[in-house]
């Protein structure tokens, strides 16, 4: 029997995440060098909001489900009781307005509550994914989690990054021994700062111990980044070394450029931002968003004993982005299996760093402690990534 | 204030290279203009490239230069001002001799690809490689010293032109290097083809023109299939097939569409068929609909292995990769990944992996991958050429069926 899903949805246009994932679970997707269909069955959706250019009618006619005017009834497919086995909550695009710390408020935790409502009602609780991080809220976004271990279902959330393909093919082994973790990101926040913060979680969290909480966060923004002592120049190096998009003189005559050395990074980076990320464990981890720099992601740490790792976080090309092909493939195997692939923690902990670094930027750059993201937790041993 | 730079900049060559104290390579180029070949690896000697997590330079000095055409969007001259080592010279001779007469450099790029040359009657365009090379060779005899020769792509689009240049780094005991960076570039996944597999058949599906991106697609093949059992063997035949031709070979099963579709399935750039959608699988009413000129070289090694390339321009951009090895169910398939500017990125960083070989066949004076690989595929785009210009017949190639060598088992394709 194929596994139920309903997919709870912001919105259905082309492009959005709902989009491109769920389209997934309809028409299938390249997984291992063959087109995959899960033995999946889209029965019913929920979309929020039906800007120009909505598919959810046009996708429920092809694809012979029913488009539902609330959460409950896509849940239910109409009926009395919960007639799912598996929930895609993709909160992600549509219009919704910001709070004061920049982020945009999508309703997922909204989304997901009235889920859990039903879940409770009805006495039964099934998977869910939520795409992207949990909430903008910490607090919601824990809810969400302790929702999930209260009733017994297995969520799974977070980004495509930690997922998709690296170049290099790297992973760190688990327990190795981390002694710095830089992260580069670019493009606006809230969306791209946790993209990026989230694909540094799934390789620091693979250090000897585990996750041991994060102690105190501090965004700091401007040229002060730059006279910060605190982030490594060799891992930003390595970093940028990975980076197939440098800009600035790249973009005017294609030359190969060492950014940082030749000091063109200052030059080109015009609103650098260091987010510092101290955990329990004494680790100290740096994501620097670099709009100008590049436009790709790229990670390094300091291994003891083994020196400096680095790799690409590889967004393939628009409109195909087989990279959520990948995350698809993991959500999949949490429907099938019952199980996450991951640990949800990881997204959690990112959910409340990210709200946590943004109050830091809010109140002028200062140094937060944090000691409600005490979340604790371990990597698991078979790598997630793509590469196979 | 005078920079260093500057200060350098007018002090005399030979001096400042001999400073230096590294091996001196010559560039050989056609032209020297953004997204060029030339520019691609000249930079990365001149620069440095993004390299195991640093910022590599190179330890060689490129002390010279010869453009054939030096257009009005040429950065050749820029370069040399920013980079007073290296400068340009008026011929090729002096180029490799620093004007002193004899030869006085380590190593030379041989960069034949693009720049404004002739097409012949098959399309072919009728790139100077070999007419450079018989320059360079011309230097090493009357020097009496031959030095190690990198030649970017293919050998020369005429075949006995190809073989040629390959007999003379034998006669002249130089080593030769050669081909496409599609070999040696990422893979997703990054996987390599066991040593000593049982190939059952080999397919790649890629995109572009004729006498051009077919090439690095027969790399692409030929770099996985020369590790199968028993090495490489020479190739028996060859036959293209174009338009309604190629439509009908796909539907008779000239080649495994199970392959087809496995090198299809790792694609990152598949053309959506239907609107509104972004990543869906082409019907194959679709993939007509969609790839106006399909082009297949369909070619017999002796062996009995059967590989196809297939350029399917419109529903691809990449290069993908599958064959049946014994003992798997499945296809084994890759993609080789060229991160390609302008539209995906800034730099054509697949030029990184080539210039790191080219440094170790300069430093070691030993090609990392045998120069039979682009001699075969060398031949091979020729073939493919004639047969498509004797309206698709199928062409005997016993010229290629003496292409018999052994691969390396290390691997050379970009890993780390």
């Amino acid at each position: 029997m194929p596994k139920r899903v309903a997919i709870i949805a912001t919105i259905y246009r082309y492009l959005s995440h709902a989009q491109h994932m769920g389209d997934r679970f309809l028409i299938g997707y390249p997984l291992h060098g063959k087109w995959h269909k899960g033995d999946m069955e889209v029965v019913s959706l929920y979309v929020d909001q039906k800007p120009e250019g909505d598919q959810s009618q046009e996708r429920a006619k092809e694809f012979g489900f029913k488009v539902y005017p609330t959460i409950a009834e896509a849940l239910r497919c109409g009926g009395e009781k919960l007639a799912v086995d598996a929930v895609l909550l993709i909160g992600e695009h549509g219009n919704y307005p910001r709070n004061d710390l920049g982020q945009v408020l999508y309703p997922r935790y909204e989304f997901f509550k009235q889920c859990v409502e039903v879940f409770e009602k009805d006495g039964r609780s099934v998977p869910v994914y939520n795409d992207k991080h949990l909430s903008y809220s910490f607090e919601k976004a824990k809810w969400m989690v302790d929702q999930s271990k209260k009733l017994g279902f297995p969520m799974l959330a977070g980004s495509s990054l930690p997922v998709t393909w690296r170049l290099p093919d790297l992973e760190l082994p688990l327990g190795c021994e981390i002694e710095d973790a830089l992260m580069v990101g670019v493009g606006g926040s809230d969306p791209m700062d946790y993209h990026a913060l989230e694909a540094m979680q799934c390789m620091v969290e693979r250090r000897k111990g585990g996750e041991s909480g994060v102690k105190s966060v501090q965004l700091i923004d401007g040229d002060a980044v730059w006279e910060d002592k605190r982030w490594s120049r060799p891992l930003l190096v390595a970093a940028l070394s990975r980076s197939d998009s440098p800009l600035g003189l790249t973009v005017e005559d294609a030359r190969t450029q060492d950014l940082l050395g030749s000091g063109q990074l200052q030059k080109i980076v015009k609103k650098p931002a260091a987010y510092f990320i101290e955990r329990n464990d004494g680790l100290r981890t740096t994501l620097l968003m670099l709009d100008g720099a590049v436009r790709d992601y790229n990670f390094a740490a300091r291994i003891k004993g083994k020196g400096i790792a680095s790799t690409q976080f590889f967004l393939s090309p628009t409109p195909n982005v087989t990279y959520s092909a990948c995350l698809v493939s993991k959500i999949e195997e949490l429907f099938v299996t019952g199980k996450a692939p991951y640990p949800v923690e990881r997204t959690l902990i990112v959910s409340g760093a990210l709200e946590s670094c943004l109050q830091s930027r809010k109140q002028g750059g200062k140094k937060l402690d944090t000691p409600h993201l005490a979340v604790k937790y371990q990597g698991v041993k078979t790598p997630q990534h793509a590469r196979e | 204030m005078i920079t260093r730079r500057e200060l350098l900049a007018g002090a005399p060559l030979i001096a400042s290279a001999a400073q230096a104290g590294q091996p001196k390579i010559a560039a050989i180029c056609t032209t020297y203009f953004k997204f060029s070949h030339s520019q691609h690896i000249v930079d990365r000697f001149l620069i440095g490239y993004g390299w195991n997590g640093t910022h590599h330079k190179p330890p060689f000095d490129l002390v010279s230069i010869f453009v054939d055409q030096v257009g009005s969007t040429d950065l050749s001259r820029g370069r040399e001002k920013e980079y007073p080592s290296m400068k340009s010279y008026p011929t090729i001779a002096d180029a490799l001799t620093l004007g002193t007469g004899k030869l006085a450099v380590d190593g030379v790029l041989l960069i034949g690809e693009h720049g404004k040359y002739e097409r012949n009657e098959k399309r072919q365009t009728k790139y100077p490689r070999y007419e450079f090379f018989k320059e360079i060779v011309k230097v090493f005899a009357d020097s009496g010293r031959a030095v190690p020769v990198f030649n970017d792509k293919h050998l020369s689009w005429n075949w006995d032109w190809a073989k040629e240049m390959y007999d003379t780094s034998l006669k002249m005991k130089f080593p030769l290097m050669a081909g496409s960076s599609l070999p040696v570039t990422w893979r997703t996944p990054s996987v390599e083809m066991p040593v000593n597999a049982k190939v059952g058949e080999a397919v790649c599906v890629a995109y572009g023109g004729v006498d051009s991106y077919d090439f690095h697609a027969l790399e692409t093949l030929q770099c996985m299939e020369e590790r199968r059992k028993g090495g490489e063997t020479g190739v028996k035949w060859v036959q293209a097939y174009r338009g309604e031709n190629f439509w009908k070979a796909m539907k008779d099963g000239v080649w495994s569409r199970e392959l087809m579709d496995a090198a299809l399935c790792r694609s990152h750039t598949l053309k959506p068929s239907r609107p509104g959608f972004n990543n869906d699988f082409p019907t194959d009413d679709s993939m007509r609909r969609l790839v106006r000129q399909p082009v297949a070289y369909v070619y017999e090694h002796n062996d009995g292995l059967k590989s196809t390339m297939l350029l399917l321009s419109g529903l691809v951009e990449d290069f993908n990769f599958a064959c049946h090895i014994d003992g798997r169910k499945d296809p084994f398939s890759t993609q080789m990944y060229l991160p390609m500017p302008p539209g995906r990125t800034t730099l054509a960083n697949f030029f990184s992996p080539l210039t790191n070989n080219i440094e170790k066949l300069f430093l070691n004076k030993k090609s990392p991958y045998p120069l039979e690989r682009t001699l075969l595929t060398t031949g091979l785009t020729a073939a493919g050429v004639e047969s498509l210009h004797q309206s698709e017949k199928r062409l005997d190639t016993p010229h290629l069926s003496k292409i018999v060598y052994p691969a390396p088992v290390d691997s050379t394709f970009w890993r780390s």
